[in-house]
């Protein structure tokens, strides 16, 4: 007989039919108790002012508007900072255009977004800051800057045969999840709150809401079923809006619910971190890096929110996969009047992998040498040139297995000769090609962060599983691999197992569900619960049918104890009318890891993601339009829990990362108000953006060779990075008009325009 | 007799809804009031899909599926039509629908909150009789952003129905759908609700003595503009004509000279149309806006509010074509160049309606269009121009060229004309005419590209166009 087994197996989401169907509820969705109320955030037309008096008597007269709330209402912390404080609900001063000043409760959203636009306010003017750059000269700094030291990076330089400088920028990205931001928040007795968020962060939501309210934890609970997407615009940025809309709910003692409308969403909340570094290096006449100094600096917006992790992770990806002896980094936390940059897929991470892959390309131009062929001689190798720049040694290094195989399928190497002589004999299209690793690590570099927690439940009387965890459901399928690793471990058919909405009140003190590690977490957490739920039957059938030493075989709906086998359904009935626990709370906390933030130095991460894409291009040059013909992507999932999540996270995180690089473009004007507040402006990838030919795959050999659930590797951000290929490929594209002799100056993203303007300085330089 | 109440097929019955707020969204209407919140809202301005809804509408006895996005359709305009939401596809036993379960078996959702807008837009597509080529699938989801899949699996869901029945509940009670909506198909609506005011006629007329009777109104065709004063700007808008009910106003004409496309005809259509005398116009017209902006907008209304980036403006410039209008007494038409007076304000006066478009038949020119802009499905031109050349024996006999993007009105690069016409097109004279487009342009910075990346590609979209016409084939990475 087949034994069933639900892992390593492409299931649809558990919420697909809901989703294809409209019938998967979201926060809008929620249906609401007689007498809602609606929301709406009136926010500062001003990047930087003194707020003198905001009248606010018009909005009170407008119609259907039943309360209005400001900074005297807020009764204890004026601030949903998750970290540091900086990121105050309702300010003072207003620090940058969008912040939120004061918020109305109406009979209907239109009403209150209506309302909102009818205050008063007079500002007194002060002048802002707005990129790095003027933050870099008026030292204008979130937190204080780092310098991470390893061997003796100047001098290396200085002996090293080949030097190089540059500079180079990497745009914002707007997070652009389908769902915008949302909360409904529903009093209880003893002014306790319900509150339903559209975040990552559902316990960081209770303690931020207690903490504004002066009231203890255990009086707000907050609940999340599913989010539309979130991709880190949820990890802090959902909290004003909860914080918000209870705020609004105490004073008016209904339900009330804040949908936040697309333009105002994107106004208030914070981005992607760009960075702007500035490089010296030294290498050998192979290519290999000898050298590295490198300046980081970052836009933060006005607060450290979660600046000083997503910093941490760029210097910790400094190195992508590349082996890096000597090393001089800075960086620089920039303070700017606009809103608070803050998580965004990847976390820094792919920000600094993109400062080393730029540098490569630089290498591999100077030299005139494939840039493939440069990346794999800096590869970092297994036995020696493996401890990376903070002293944590790689013990699963694959990437050159990886990179190897992936250069052979993609024909690389074919095809680089093929596009060269398309280019030659094209004057105004080029192509071009390009291949890059991913090495990610895995795991939140707040060591604290890495813990989770589980409740699982077994009804006794049909033998449902009830499952509940600290992870949040936004796409990634995380719900849907819970219940795999569920059902697996109980031997029991899918639909058997429930996984319900995420609750503080019933698994506390949860982590985001951030840093690629949900599955492995909360997963590891429910199969902790379940474990001590099987200890508990297993006690029961040595106690009542003496059986030594058996621990149970759970497989196909029954269980196999040597010499007695019950149908599941049965035993659980059995164990219940003998008073025996069939619930039990998991947890889990990841082994092996410590890290020394100040002195960077430890092993921040438990493993290593391995990813390696080549994409090639074509661009117009008389316009900078541009496409991605074809792309090749091997990634490593471990053993992966659920191929078809995995591969939707690969693709799609390819997609995104191309976005990041290409075609999405976050404008400012020089007074700090974004210009890019809605999809006309702001242009996310759509269907025609996907490569022509889109060949992924989940590299075969894959195993984690940490203790991880299934083995398997999580796939959440590393996919992004596989994008870089795009970047590099179309700099390949633009450098063939000079023979590939000259580097071409491009930063990202690499828009239409971008691109003309590298081709338009390059024939400059060449006309010179 | 107008009607106040208006009439629409829903679930096979039909819903009538007693003087309805002329301001409200059908997307507001359908999850406040039919509690249907599968229908979603990702931007509430037409650009992201989420809310795409479809409406079956009555034509030549057969039903007419068209997505369109419900967050910037007004209520009202549902009227005489038959209304279909994702939570329509499902059969009371929960079986799905073939759309809905290709996208099940191909892992086409993650997060699922675009989920129902493309099903909704690939419904529209499987009722169209479509055969699920690339192009067509790329085309009819545009419009539909996903955030999560890189739509590869969205792409493999929507081919595998291309051997699929195309027979479903839908087609099943076709008869009976036709018969609801041939009942409710043959009225005026005039709604006066709280102090706005909404008017859809049904004939010229009607239309004529509306104006008549109120100078002060906004014309309502797809609402991309229009929609937004109250979804963006969060104002009323005190008195609507809408103008796609006007049967006499939908319609394409052709008598030799001129193509004459009346006021109300929908984008869909005419892109068709045009195809075989400018197929760079279809070409255009492809990128002007996502199917669900394609269904409902119009020519007139990209006329009317005279944007600066509207992409039909420099084609029909460049084209001289000329434009009708009408008020209770008077036609008067005008070339269209002498239509725009400056940054969205036209010659249009009070009481007077555009009643349609004439586009000269021109056989022998050149007609050649580009639209340059950050993303290619669904995106506002940096860039556009269109180029109308007759050239025999390699001499420029006329020109005209128009550019949107570079000015506060879409405008006719005179100067550069001027340099072209009658030349004999070399090297120097192109190098020439762009440097003459310096003196036609001024183009401002701003979100979408800055002046100087404008002007650049004005020009070198001149060199391409001569390249193209020398090397007689197409240049460009788009294919």
């Amino acid at each position: 007989m087949k034994i069933e087994n639900f892992i390593n197996e492409n299931r649809p989401h558990e919420s697909a039919i809901k989703h294809v169907s409209g019938q998967a509820h979201y926060t809008d969705d929620i249906p609401e108790p007689p007498g809602t109320l609606y929301g709406a955030i009136g926010w500062s037309k001003k990047s930087h002012a003194i707020i003198k008096k905001i009248n606010l008597d018009e909005v009170i007269k407008s119609e259907g508007v039943i309360a209005v709330v400001t900074e005297d209402d807020i009764v204890g912390r004026n601030d949903v900072g998750p970290v540091f404080d900086g990121d105050p609900i309702f300010p003072k001063k207003a620090e940058y255009y969008g912040q939120p000043l004061y918020a109305v409760a109406a009979t209907t959203t239109e009403l209150a977004r209506k309302a909102v636009l009818k205050a008063k306010i007079s500002y007194k003017t002060l002048k802002p800051i707005t990129t790095i750059q003027e933050a870099l000269k008026k030292k204008s700094f979130v937190l204080k800057e780092k310098i991470i030291k390893k061997g003796e990076a100047l001098k290396a330089i200085e002996n090293s045969p080949y030097r190089l400088k540059g500079n180079f920028t990497t745009g914002s990205q707007e997070h652009f999840a389908l769902e915008g931001q949302a909360a409904f928040v529903i009093p209880q007795e003893d002014n306790d709150f319900k509150v339903f968020s559209k975040t990552q962060h559902p316990s960081e939501t209770q303690q931020i809401i207690a903490k504004m309210l002066n009231q203890k934890s255990n009086t707000i609970t907050v609940e999340t079923r599913r989010i539309g997407g979130s991709f880190g615009g949820t990890e802090t940025q959902s909290f004003i809006f909860a914080a918000i809309c209870t705020l609004l709910a105490k004073k008016t003692k209904r339900a009330v619910k804040l949908r936040i409308d697309r333009d105002d969403d994107i106004i208030i909340t914070g981005k992607r971190h760009d960075f702007y570094s500035e490089y010296e290096v030294g290498f050998d006449e192979l290519g290999v890096i000898k050298g590295l100094k490198l300046k980081l600096a970052s836009r933060c917006g006005i607060s450290p929110d979660l600046s000083g992790a997503i910093n941490d992770r760029a210097l910790l990806h400094i190195d992508n996969a590349y082996y890096l002896e000597n090393v001089l980094l800075e960086n620089y936390l920039c303070k700017t009047n606009t809103a608070s940059n803050t998580a965004f897929r990847g976390f820094g991470g792919n920000q600094g992998m993109m400062a080393i892959e730029n540098i490569i390309d630089h290498i591999a131009t100077s030299l005139k040498k494939d840039s493939a062929e440069i990346r794999r001689r800096n590869f970092y190798q297994k036995k020696k040139k493996n401890i990376t720049h903070y002293n944590m040694k790689i013990e699963d290094n694959i990437i050159q297995e990886i990179f190897d195989q992936l250069i052979k399928s993609s024909n690389y190497k074919s095809r680089m000769q093929n596009i060269k002589k398309f280019n030659s004999e094209n004057k105004y299209i080029k192509k071009g090609i390009a291949m890059t690793p991913v090495k990610f690590g895995i795991s939140f570099t707040t060591w604290h962060l890495n813990q989770a927690g589980a409740l699982v439940h077994i009804y006794f009387n049909d033998g449902s599983v009830h499952v509940n965890t600290g992870a949040i459901e936004m796409g990634q399928g995380t719900y849907t691999k819970i219940a795999q690793l569920a059902a697996n471990a109980l031997g029991l058919p899918f639909n058997k197992i429930k996984v319900s909405a995420t609750r503080t009140d019933k698994v506390p003190n949860t982590s985001a569900s951030a840093a690629s590690s949900t599955t492995d977490l909360n997963g590891a957490a429910t199969l902790n619960a379940i474990s001590k739920i099987k200890k508990n039957l297993s006690e029961y059938v040595k106690r009542k049918y003496k059986i030594k030493n058996s621990e149970g075989i759970y497989e196909n709906g029954m269980v196999k104890f040597k010499g007695k086998i019950f149908k599941f359904n049965k035993l659980i009935k059995e164990a219940y009318l003998n008073r025996v626990s069939l619930s039990s709370s998991g947890f889990y906390a990841t082994p092996k890891i410590h890290f020394d933030k100040k002195n960077f130095k430890g092993r921040p991460f438990l493993y290593f993601c391995y990813s390696a894409a080549v994409s090639e291009v074509i661009i117009d040059i008389l316009t900078g339009e541009n496409k991605i013909l074809r792309a090749d992507i091997l990634h490593d999932a471990g053993r992966a829990i659920n191929p078809a999540i995995e591969m939707g996270q690969i693709e799609g995180g390819f997609v995104q990362g191309a976005g990041w690089l290409g075609c999405e473009e976050v404008n400012w004007k020089t007074n700090g108000q974004i210009t890019t507040h809605s999809p006309s402006t702001y242009k996310i990838p759509a269907v025609s953006d996907m490569p022509e030919k889109f060949n992924a795959e989940i590299f075969k050999k894959g195993k984690n060779i940490e203790n991880v659930i299934n083995k398997s590797k999580t796939t959440g951000e590393p996919p992004l990075m596989n994008a870089m290929s795009v970047f590099f490929a179309i700099k390949n594209a633009i450098a063939s008009i000079r023979d590939y002799n000259i580097n071409p100056k491009l930063d990202a993203p690499a828009t239409p325009e971008r691109i003309l303007m590298s081709i338009k300085n390059l024939k400059k330089k060449y006309e010179k | 007799m107008a009607s106040s109440n208006i009439e629409f097929v829903y679930q096979n019955k039909i819903f009538e809804i007693t003087n309805p707020d002329s301001n409200e969204t059908l997307l507001n209407f359908i999850r406040t009031k039919l509690k249907k919140t599968g229908t979603k809202e990702g931007c509430a301005e037409g650009g992201c899909g989420a809310c795409t809804v479809v409406l079956g509408e009555l034509k030549k006895n057969e039903i007419n599926y068209k997505a369109i996005n419900s967050c910037i359709t007004f209520l009202p305009t549902l009227q005489g039509k038959q209304l279909i939401l994702v939570e329509d596809l499902i059969l009371k036993n929960g079986s799905l629908h073939p759309v809905q379960q290709a996208m099940v078996n191909y892992h086409g959702s993650q997060c699922g909150f675009c989920t129902p807008g493309f099903i909704m837009s690939l419904f529209s597509m499987f009722k169209k009789n479509s055969k699920f080529k690339n192009d067509e699938i790329k085309d009819s989801i545009a419009g539909n952003l996903c955030r999560c899949t890189g739509y590869q699996p969205i792409i493999k869901a929507a081919k595998s129905l291309k051997n699929k029945s195309k027979i479903d509940e839908f087609s099943k009670s076709k008869k009976n759908t036709i018969n609801l909506l041939k009942k409710i198909n043959n009225k005026s609506v005039v709604i006066y609700h709280k102090g706005k005011k909404y008017f859809a006629p049904r004939y010229l007329m009607e239309l004529k003595k509306i104006l008549k009777k109120n100078a002060d109104v906004d014309f309502l065709s797809g609402g991309t503009d229009l929609s937004l004063v109250v979804t963006k700007e969060r104002k009323d808008i005190n008195s609507i004509v809408y103008m796609n009910s006007i049967r006499d106003l939908n319609y394409i004409k052709n008598n030799n000279k001129y193509i004459e496309v009346g006021a109300s005809t929908p984008l869909i259509e005419f892109e068709s149309y045009i195809k075989k005398y400018y197929p760079d116009f279809t070409k255009i017209l492809k990128r002007y806006g996502s199917p669900q902006i394609r269904n409902v907008a119009t020519i007139a209304g990209n006329i009317a509010t005279a944007s600066p980036i509207g992409d039909c403006l420099p084609l029909l410039l460049s084209l001289n074509a000329e434009i009708v209008l009408q008020d209770f007494k008077k036609t008067k038409v005008l070339f269209l160049n002498d239509f725009f007076i400056s940054y969205r304000k036209t010659k249009l006066k009070k009481g007077q309606f555009i009643h349609s478009i004439r586009i000269p038949v021109l056989k022998g020119n050149t007609f050649k269009a580009y639209k340059v802009s950050k993303r290619y499905d669904d995106d506002i031109s940096s860039v556009c121009a269109a180029f109308n050349l007759r050239i025999i024996k390699n001499k420029v006999q006329s020109v005209r060229i128009a550019y949107g993007g570079m000015a506060a009105i879409p405008k006719r690069a005179i100067y550069c004309e001027k340099i072209l016409s009658n030349s004999i097109v070399t090297d120097e004279i192109v190098s020439k005419a762009k440097k003459a487009l310096e003196k036609d342009f001024k183009p401002i910075s701003d979100m979408r590209a800055s002046g100087l990346y404008r002007m650049e590609v004005a020009k070198n979209l001149l060199e391409k166009l001569y390249f193209e016409i020398k090397q007689k084939k197409i240049i460009g990475v788009y294919f």
